[in-house]
């Protein structure tokens, strides 16, 4: 029994090393900003506020670190974060999306703009 | 005495309509003192984390960071790092420690 269950065990074993060594794909800021018209209506106004289910601050992203903007797309698109319009929008975006938007944000936004001091 | 009464009145009222904002007005020094115990090992002490695994917090907009922690702290939104650490703050905690690092240096910019 115990023999039968190491080697059902091995493939998942196997595949669960092979799912966590498959690398994220790395993002193309330039492909991202393409994407940037769902986010400009909030995030592209400074100091915008989301009004629904909350009042508070749209974040500011630009200069964020790539990994945490991939991290926070990724928990919209699964559920873990709760903002509807946030939700919608992960939900529509690829791996690869969440990735170009990522190094977009993380360079800083527009290229003309510079962060605040 | 009419013009007393009025004055007396005046006063007491414009006593109590600032009352609200003295009572959920932030105490940033507070909040640097929590963050030093609690966030400064991740986040730096001036929120402008230099690991990519910890988002920078300088400059954010304070409502944001503290609807953030509130969401940490009920479960909204999950993170097992972060539940542990928002749940020892109280709700003056969170909002001493959002003014604190809304008030640090922004490397962020101020849109996207």
């Amino acid at each position: 029994m115990i023999r039968y269950c190491a080697v059902l065990a091995l493939p998942l074993m196997f595949s669960a090393v092979v799912a966590a060594q498959t690398p994220a794909p790395a993002g193309d800021a330039a492909k991202g900003e393409e994407k940037t018209r769902m986010c400009e209506g909030c995030h592209g106004i400074e100091g915008w506020r989301t009004a629904f289910p909350e009042v508070y601050h749209v974040p500011k992203l630009g200069g964020q670190h790539a990994a945490y903007i991939v991290q926070a797309l990724h928990e919209y698109k699964n559920g873990d974060r709760s903002h509807p319009s946030m939700r919608a929008i992960a939900a529509s975006l690829t791996d690869q999306d969440i990735a170009n938007l990522a190094a977009y944000f993380s360079q800083g936004g527009p290229k003309t703009q510079t962060a605040a001091k | 005495m009419m013009m007393t009464c009025v004055r007396a009145s005046l006063l007491i009222a414009a006593t109590f309509a600032l009352l609200p904002a003295a009572a959920s007005a932030a105490d940033i020094a507070a909040g640097q003192a929590k963050v030093k115990e609690v966030c400064q090992a991740c986040h730096g002490l001036d929120g402008n984390s230099q690991s990519p695994d910890y988002p920078k917090l300088g400059g954010q907009y304070p409502d944001y960071l503290a609807k953030a922690l509130r969401d940490y702290k009920s479960g909204a939104r999950k993170n097992p790092i972060m539940a542990g650490f928002a749940g020892t703050l109280s709700a003056k905690d969170i909002e001493n420690v959002a003014a604190y690092y809304a008030s640090q240096p922004a490397v962020l910019a101020k849109k996207y």
